[in-house]
């Protein structure tokens, strides 16, 4: 048995790294936290018709995630009653229905069960079929084309989970007035590391950025001199970080949206387009939130770099990377194939960007094989006790660097609260007298 | 850029023993030259309109089998022009390109060798591959599949340019932790 509280110490910043290899962890985290939290299953643009259907995991659970006739969309564990096997066995496409391989039974596209061959014969017509569908997604929310569901009936609504996340959120997902598009596919890939290593970096660590992808840059500028220019301005800007229910965004302060990261074809798009991104997220949010994100526990994207992924947890050292690309709807055929090539250049898993970050997790997964590497303590103290709020009032917690492990923190207080097994209830007030306690100067 | 990022329409006719031995004989030197790591000379066997293009793959049912590979639109590992490639390059010689320091090390199988020529004089080549990488201690990766490279006649050695490149893995999900050297 592991005691969550020794494990991890938040508000000290100390992590005992066993939480990244410890299989009875592994599991009570699918329990306890994965099963009880908002996660994100498609996009809008991924189903289009009635009938489109994705398959997805949550967590280890896959799930079908289907249009209904009606608009509407349902998920449904993608698991057959009878025997438990999968339904449909197709990453995505259209269905009129599914029909389990294994014997023949039947469901419509709100994953009700239809039809049991030889029902008569076999089941003497007592089958009740309405108790034998596969089990749905009690509640989804679908905020501005992004659906995400839970498992847990007692968790609070999408906009309380998210809390102040939805302002940071919203920089990307109200940004345009047609909404986003995905490009067509997810990309797919597997890392040897633990989930947690993954969604922390992109909730809180601008800070690996100049050494992890110290060659990325060198990739993209060939004159070493602008090279060497570029490099000092983006260290040396200004930037803040937010933390709030386990979430986390960080960010440099721009001048300007554009240079964007896609090159002249979106720069023109976005400069033509700018008193319409203004008038939706105001000029501030515009310019200032660009930068990494995750929605505890495992959603997470990278404003101006135009990529969105899940980590797939698969056991407790691995996971599926699933990324997407995303465009505003009504861009035109360049501005869109210039996003869409520069993200594939930089954050593919040959994006020369995105392989050095593999490369760092698979490492520190390697070394945690080792009894002693298992028990020394990590330091998560970056900017602890210098958390004082920016002065341009960014809702919730939100520091004056971009430099600190103020959201990392933040996301292994709201992981222990819910692996201590707390309720939600209990969570939320917790979380209260934590903010309440902190100086006056570091306070939402 | 050209139709040719997917299979060519164009009529194909056999070519003569004489060009199918030019052609193995290029393509061999090309793997050769990224197995021993000489991505300068690897460079220059490319014209300066090369598309080097990977596309993702999806599991699909047969009845939907033609939506399998994503199209010159959807989502692709690699869509790489010339001026990317050398960047890739660059970084790789940069001494801190992680991911690749230190190097992996490659052996890459090039096989069932399938030139045609075009009427436009360019060759059409499908190869299976099959390129194996071992990295630092005990990581080990597999990556297989098909190229479909568009070649042209160059009057010097090695006596083509590769055109376009279109390679297609037989994985969906990719069970690498990247794609950090060339296919």
């Amino acid at each position: 048995m592991f005691d969550v509280n020794e494990l991890v110490q938040p508000e000290q910043g100390l992590i005992n790294p066993s939480i990244y290899t410890d299989p009875e962890v592994y599991q009570a985290e699918l329990e306890r936290v994965f099963a009880r939290s908002w996660l994100f299953l498609a996009h809008d643009t991924q189903i289009p018709k009635p009938g489109s259907f994705v398959q997805t995991y949550m967590a280890e659970d896959p799930v079908l995630v289907v249009r209904q006739r009606d608009g509407s969309v349902r998920a449904f564990l993608n698991q057959c009653r009878h025997r438990g096997m999968r339904i449909c066995r197709a990453d995505e496409g259209v269905a009129r229905a599914f029909t389990c391989t294994y014997h023949g039974w039947g469901y419509n596209l709100a994953g009700e069960l239809v039809n049991v061959p030889m029902q008569d014969r076999a089941y003497h017509d007592e089958i009740d079929k309405a108790a034998w569908g596969p089990t749905q997604v009690p509640r989804l929310h679908n905020h501005r084309g992004f659906v995400f569901g839970t498992w847990d009936e007692s968790a609070p609504s999408f906009e309380d989970y998210l809390g102040d996340m939805l302002w940071y959120f919203d920089a990307l997902a109200d940004r345009y007035d047609a909404g986003l598009t995905l490009v067509p596919g997810a990309t797919k890939w597997v890392i040897d590391c633990n989930w947690k290593f993954a969604a922390e970096q992109f909730a809180s660590d601008m800070y690996h950025v100049p050494s992890s992808h110290a060659s990325a840059l060198v990739a993209l500028i060939e004159d070493p001199a602008i090279l060497a220019e570029f490099q000092q301005q983006s260290t040396a800007a200004p930037g803040r970080q937010y933390a709030g229910n386990g979430h986390g965004s960080g960010f440099g302060l721009r001048p300007d949206m554009v240079p964007t990261q896609a090159g002249p074809d979106f720069d023109a798009w976005v400069v033509a387009n700018r008193e319409q991104i203004y008038r939706r997220i105001g000029e501030q949010r515009a310019l200032a939130v660009n930068g990494h994100n995750t929605v505890f526990p495992n959603f997470s994207w990278l404003t101006i770099n135009n990529t969105m992924r899940v980590w797939h947890p698969r056991g407790p050292g691995q996971i599926e990377v699933w990324s997407w690309t995303y465009l505003p709807k009504d861009a035109d055929e360049r501005a869109k194939r210039a996003v869409r090539t520069s993200t594939i250049r930089t954050f593919s898993a040959a994006g020369v960007f995105e392989t050095d970050d593999g490369e760092n997790w698979t490492e520190i997964q390697q070394v945690l094989r080792g009894h002693q590497a298992r028990r020394t303590t990590f330091n998560a103290q970056m900017g602890l006790g210098h958390e004082r709020r920016g002065t341009d009032s960014m809702p919730g917690r939100v520091t004056d660097d971009m430099y600190t492990e103020m959201a990392a923190r933040g996301m292994y207080r709201r992981w222990a609260d819910l692996m201590s097994g707390l309720s939600w209830p209990e969570i939320t007030e917790r979380d209260k007298a934590r903010q309440e306690r902190e100086p006056e100067a570091h306070r939402a | 850029m050209s139709d040719t990022t997917t299979p060519t329409q164009q009529r194909h006719t056999d070519v003569d023993l004489a060009t199918r031995y030019d052609i193995e004989r290029f393509l061999y030197l090309e793997a050769e030259l990224l197995d021993d790591q000489k991505f300068e000379d690897w460079l220059e066997l490319f014209d300066d309109d090369i598309h080097y293009w990977l596309p993702t793959r999806t599991t699909r049912t047969v009845r939907e089998r033609d939506l399998e590979i994503a199209g010159p639109d959807g989502a692709a590992f690699f869509d790489d022009d010339k001026a990317f490639l050398t960047g890739r390059v660059r970084r790789l010689a940069s001494g801190r390109s992680w991911s690749e320091e230190p190097p992996s090390r490659t052996r890459r199988l090039i096989t069932n060798i399938r030139p045609t020529r075009l009427e436009s004089g360019e060759f059409e080549v499908r190869v299976n591959f099959h390129v194996l990488r071992s990295r630092a201690e005990r990581h080990h990766d597999t990556f297989f599949g098909e190229r479909t490279d568009l070649l042209r006649r160059i009057p010097q050695e090695p006596g083509f340019h590769i055109a376009r490149r279109r390679i297609v893995l037989d994985t969906t999900t990719l069970l690498a932790p990247s794609i950090s050297i060339f296919l």
